[in-house]
């Protein structure tokens, strides 16, 4: 079957740019998360890296035809996986994790390596849902100066269903919230990295759509390119923050078009 | 007995009557945890100056000391420290 019905549109990949994730719900077949959410429920230590090995259903996940076509928009065809992955396992009755970036503090300002979360069970309110803050992921901050924080405006709870994949920037701030359900709450994360500097745009992408005059009356509904990359604000921040963003976000759409080198 | 309370407010710009965009209460009680919550219900307040109203003292003002590099981002906001006494049992 071909890829390119899957493949994102322009907007996706700048809404991407702007907020640091995307969400899908690929098909799979009658009773696969079922199977992987049983599976993980009769684990008794973590694998690492080895869980793909133990529950081998999970390369399906990222060999899913939805699941490569959000890859290729936006890391090119020769996308990497990378062989680290983690089985992230909320327990019934444990608490909230804090706001973190992973990693140290060498950012990345361009899409080149981010992570797609996989959550085989659904996700309720009470279940301790992945909470992430589009619009964090070019703010370069150790997790300590993050220690007193705890709701920030716009913040987004992964609240989904099985079988839900979330692809999340590197870099984007995200904790948990408490689980207080009496079900596990499983996600599998996997970790992507781009190979090589595109040299044309590698998804569905319409050079009409770039052309669109600036909107200044409807830019919290911008529904194109420009406009989104220029006008939106998920976190609501300063002017001077915001000029920053929109060069950020500039940079990283010209890099994806293949024309920064 | 009076207590103190302690108001952190993340703002979009360090004047005092600027959008909340972030907060974290800790009120004085054994046990208590402010944590990330799925649906925040009940913003405290919309401004630094709205809470001023209400009776919260600012005990630090947001440092400065902003970045001159024009391309790197960090926290988000600025952020105001409240306090407030109040009796507890």
């Amino acid at each position: 079957m071909s890829l390119r019905k899957h493949l994102m549109s322009d907007v996706e990949v700048a809404r991407f740019i702007v907020s640091g994730y995307h969400i899908i719900r690929p098909r799979f077949p009658k009773g696969f998360n079922e199977s992987i959410a049983q599976q993980l429920d009769g684990l008794e230590s973590n694998p690492g890296d080895a869980i793909s090995d133990v529950v081998t259903e999970l390369n399906a996940v990222i060999g899913n035809s939805k699941v490569r076509g959000v890859l290729v928009s936006l890391l090119g065809e020769d996308y990497e996986v990378i062989a680290h992955r983690h089985w992230h396992c909320k327990l019934p009755g444990s608490r909230y994790m804090h706001w973190h970036q992973d990693s140290t503090n060498r950012r990345d300002l361009r899409i080149n390596q981010f992570l797609g979360l996989y959550y085989p069970r659904e996700v309720t309110p009470d279940m301790g849902p992945t909470v992430i803050v589009p619009g964090t992921q070019y703010r370069n901050a150790p997790t300590d100066r993050m220690a007193t924080y705890t709701n920030i405006r716009g913040q987004v709870p992964l609240v989904v269903k099985a079988g839900t994949v979330a692809f999340t920037h590197y870099d984007i701030w995200h904790g948990t919230a408490a689980n207080r359900s009496p079900k596990k709450r499983h996600m599998i994360k996997f970790l992507f990295r781009r190979k090589s500097d595109n040299t044309r745009p590698t998804w569905n992408h319409d050079p009409e759509l770039l052309n669109q005059p600036r909107d200044w009356n409807n830019r919290d509904k911008a529904q194109d390119v420009g406009n989104i990359l220029t006008f939106s604000n998920p976190l609501g921040v300063s002017q001077s923050d915001h000029y920053k963003e929109r060069v950020i976000r500039r940079q990283a759409w010209e890099h994806l078009m293949g024309k920064a080198r | 007995m009076q207590k103190q309370r302690l108001l952190y407010l993340q703002v979009r710009s360090p004047s005092v009557f600027s959008d909340i965009i972030g907060f974290t209460p800790i009120e004085p009680t054994e046990g208590y945890q402010a944590e990330i919550q799925v649906n925040v219900e009940d913003w405290p307040y919309e401004s630094v100056h709205q809470a001023l109203t209400d009776g919260w003292r600012i005990i630090q003002f947001p440092h400065l000391q902003a970045p001159i590099d024009d391309r790197d981002l960090d926290v988000v906001g600025y952020e105001f420290i409240m306090e407030k006494w109040e009796e507890y049992p």
